[in-house]
């Protein structure tokens, strides 16, 4: 029960030595750095992807774990907040429903940009369970344009930490996405 | 000047007293506010601070699974009844899988019996973490939701050995439950018992029930009489802490609830602060219950052994060809209940879960409707907040313990 | 009752009991599945619910909740049933009566307010009425919505679907369309109970053909014959099929 720390994390996942040499040297030798500014934004948004609690049904929970001490997603810069002025993604945690799909796209409307959509679960990916019902969208991307999508009935804290994670890797690679 | 700016403001005054007569006005909490614990909208109608009418609008998470049901075999229907309370799920299938006992006059065995009540008793440690660790951070403090959120992790740790998944279990079968539990994992419960919870959960609770805090926000708050409570339909912690000592488990036993023993808790004012502390003592006596279901526990088969109902397992199927032969007709056909209606109620950790249950006799439910406990509490948001505070309504919600999964089905 | 669902007191007498305390408002009294169930006489329901309450011997005080029930077929189409619950007898008993879309059924919310939302949602899932209950607004489904989605008529994925609009900037309602339909199988066998033709078996001439007498028994067959082991069409070495489903992707995959 428990994590595992005695053994070495698996090969791949460790930071990139050489490149991090590199910088160290380059901050020894020179005293400054040279960067595009666009990359600089793109770096500091992965280390700070404000989310906003939107918890709509069972996933909701797992959305609470994974903040909680043992999953502790804060060490990845993502931080709840509960105005959507604030943030930055917007995890859709459950079964969307017909008389909450204004309410959810007054809320995506409500962030500022860059913002980013991560759908968690069957029923937000794509009604799941629910998918032949009178009262459930069938899916969240009807609603709002969804980037990551983390499968599962609901997924477990770690495929929603993993999701944050391919999020971030995402904005590293194409920037803020244009809607 | 003052008349310019009253007629601006088009004030209405008072012509006996010369005051300016201000009028209540309307303000909408939720549906997406983070103390609304899930997607509910209050209407709240305010005089200054004070709240003078409550309308909640509910439904923003009806996902019609009554209609669903009514489409599906009766083994199909079970992991919606997961996702009905999604914080005590193995509370809601037992229910279910009791109903269609009782309508199949089913015979479970003594095993089963202890796994289901064992199980039950560790959701409800797990639903009243969830519950209370909540309460106490909208009212103001954050640790004791940490360390509460730790027992819960390990909750979620002992389902996922028992059945696989962290919450959505799907372990109750009728007839009993799906797979027995390895012994490692009894004795695991058992040691986790003794030392964690103890120790978390009585350090979280110390931080919190006799702060001044704490009680200044929940004493004296939406206070319910007896006959109230009767007549809104409240029921589990809601109306124990009203000071009647009513439970189903102690009543209306079901399963081996009467071969163990353990405590009701009862409040004496009926406040939002009873309703904490009995929700406290459950926890204990959910401890006591598991305990005794571990010591207890018997040998031997844990699902029925009427092959109509009960799938045989994986290895008979590889020997026989009858088992082979039930395993099709079950997991395709799925099994006929005779005809008849019964309304099956159980103690879930938020109160009265109950079932209602028709058959045709058929391999489809009829027709099930759940009697949802967060239905009749909420219904009743409106006379206990009224003349308080705005801010006392996260205290009131909190301490209803409502999840929408089952009010809005 | 082997079945180990939730022991309560016995029926014994209860039906009984009832029968002297509502007289000729009780229709129907039945005693099933270790439950009793009483019908009453749907004008007089306050009446009856009153004299459960308040008689000795009965004692229900209190109501858990009210269920619609739907039977198309029928003239008067919907139960809706009370489940009352005693503490002092430590009993349950069920009420039922019957309406159906027109006839509205008296509201009990003056003997327990809870009844407020219960038939709320009785009226919004069947759209049954009840008088004397001032509040009957829908309460589960959508602002707006049409029709009463349990009732047996009404098709399991409704009439309509919501989707963003980008050219109305607002979420709008459409007509539902399913990528895939609901798969719904009857169980029956078709050698017995099936009233419908199987897919293929139109083709068949209605009237059964007699088969034609063997004129040579059958022996086994030879590779020669069944062509086994030859080279087949389509599967020789470097051919292709013409459209494959699967196209590789090109580079090194999706996640570079």
């Amino acid at each position: 029960m428990g994590v595992e720390l005695s053994a070495p994390p698996p090969a791949g996942t460790l930071p990139d030595v050489g490149f991090l040499n590199d910088i160290n040297a380059e901050i020894s030798d020179k005293g400054f750095l040279v960067t595009s500014t666009e990359e600089l934004f793109q770096w500091a948004r992965t280390g700070s992807l404000w989310w906003m609690t939107f918890g709509l049904a069972c996933c909701a929970v797992e959305m609470i774990h994974v903040n909680m001490p043992r999953y502790d997603m804060e060490r990845f810069g993502a931080a709840p907040r509960a105005s959507p002025r604030q943030s930055d993604v917007m995890i859709v945690a459950g079964t969307l429903c017909n008389k909450m799909a204004p309410a959810l796209r007054r809320v995506y409307d409500q962030m500022s940009e860059p913002k980013y959509v991560i759908s968690m679960g069957s029923c937000a990916n794509g009604g799941g369970y629910y998918h032949y019902s009178y009262s459930v969208v069938r899916g969240c991307d009807r609603v709002v344009p969804v980037d990551i999508y983390v499968p599962g009935c609901p997924p477990t804290a770690e495929a929603l930490l993993y999701g944050v994670m391919q999020l971030q890797r995402k904005i590293r690679r194409i920037g803020s996405l244009d809607r | 000047m003052s008349d310019t700016v009253d007629k601006i403001m088009e004030r209405d005054i008072d012509p006996a007293t010369g005051d300016t007569s201000i009028a209540n006005y309307t303000i909408n909490f939720g549906p997406q506010h983070p103390a609304a614990h899930g997607v509910l909208r209050l209407v709240t109608e305010l005089d200054g601070e004070i709240i003078e009418r409550i309308d909640p609008h509910v439904g923003l998470l009806h996902r019609g699974t009554e209609k669903l049901i009514e489409y599906k075999t009766y083994t199909q229907a079970l992991p919606y009844f997961d996702r009905f309370d999604y914080c005590s799920p193995l509370a809601m299938e037992h229910s279910y899988v009791l109903a269609v006992e009782k309508l199949l006059d089913l015979e479970v065995p003594l095993r089963g019996q202890y796994l289901r009540v064992l199980f039950a008793e560790l959701t409800r440690i797990c639903n009243h973490m969830l519950n209370l660790g909540s309460h106490v951070m909208d009212v103001g403090a954050m640790t004791p939701n940490l360390w509460m959120f730790e027992i819960r992790e390990d909750c979620l740790n002992f389902f996922e050995r028992a059945s696989g998944a962290r919450m959505h279990s799907n372990y109750y079968r009728v007839g009993g439950v799906r797979q027995d539990v390895p012994v490692k994992l009894l004795n695991d419960i058992a040691e986790w018992l003794d030392t964690r919870l103890p120790q978390l959960f009585g350090d979280a609770i110390s931080l919190v029930a006799e702060n001044r805090i704490f009680k200044q926000r929940n004493v004296d708050i939406a206070i319910v009489s007896r006959e109230d409570a009767i007549k809104w339909g409240f029921s589990g912690p809601m109306i124990r802490a009203a000071g009647i000592p009513w439970d189903i488990r102690r009543a209306q036993p079901y399963d081996v609830y009467d071969r163990v023993d353990f405590e009701i808790p009862v409040g004496t004012r009926g406040d939002c602060y009873d309703r904490f502390m009995v929700r406290v003592e459950e926890v204990y006596q959910s401890a006591r219950i598991i305990k005794q279901c571990i010591q207890d526990m018997p040998e031997g088969p844990v699902l029925t052994l009427d092959r109509k109902v009960g799938a045989p397992k994986r290895g008979e199927m590889k020997q026989s060809m009858e088992a082979l032969i039930h395993h099709f007709k079950l997991f395709t056909e799925g099994y006929h209940v005779p005809a008849g209606e019964v309304y099956v109620a159980t103690e879930s950790p938020k109160g009265e879960f109950g079932v209602y249950l028709v058959s045709d006799g058929t391999n489809k439910p009829y027709r099930c409707k759940v009697r949802p406990t967060a239905f009749s509490h909420l219904q009743a948001m409106d006379f206990m907040s009224r003349g308080h505070m705005l801010a006392d309504i996260t205290a009131i919600l909190g301490a209803m313990d409502i999840v929408f999964g089952e009010c809005d089905r | 009752m082997r079945a180990p669902a939730p022991r309560y007191a016995a029926n014994d007498g209860v039906i009984e009991a009832a029968k002297a305390a509502l007289g000729d408002m009780l229709v129907e009294a039945k005693d099933a599945v270790g439950e009793v169930s009483l019908t009453v006489v749907r004008e007089k329901l306050c009446d009856a619910m009153i004299a459960l309450r308040d008689t000795p011997g009965l004692e229900y005080q209190q109501l858990s909740e009210i269920a619609g029930v739907d039977y198309p077929q029928r003239p008067e189409r919907f139960d809706v049933v009370y489940q009352l619950l005693s503490f002092t007898r430590n009993h349950r008993i069920r009420v039922r009566v019957t309406t159906d879309e027109e006839k509205p059924v008296p509201s009990v919310t003056d003997i327990w307010p809870v009844a407020g939302w219960l038939e709320r949602e009785t009226y919004d899932m069947y759209g049954v009425l009840f008088s004397g209950n001032d509040d009957l607004r829908r309460i589960l489904t959508d602002y707006g919505f049409q029709g009463h989605p349990l009732r047996k008529d009404f098709p399991m994925t409704g009439y309509v679907e919501v989707r963003y609009s980008e050219e109305a900037k607002r979420v709008v309602y459409e007509p539902v369309s399913l990528a895939q339909d609901f798969r719904n199988f009857d169980f029956m066998s078709p050698w017995e109970g099936a009233k419908y033709v199987l897919p293929g078996d139109e083709k068949a001439p209605a009237a059964p053909v007699p088969t034609p007498p063997v004129k040579e028994a059958k022996t086994t067959d030879t590779p020669a014959q069944t062509g086994a082991g030859q080279p087949h069409p389509g599967n020789q070495p470097g051919e292709k099929p013409k459209d494959p489903d699967v196209v590789p992707t090109k580079g090194e995959g999706q996640n570079k």
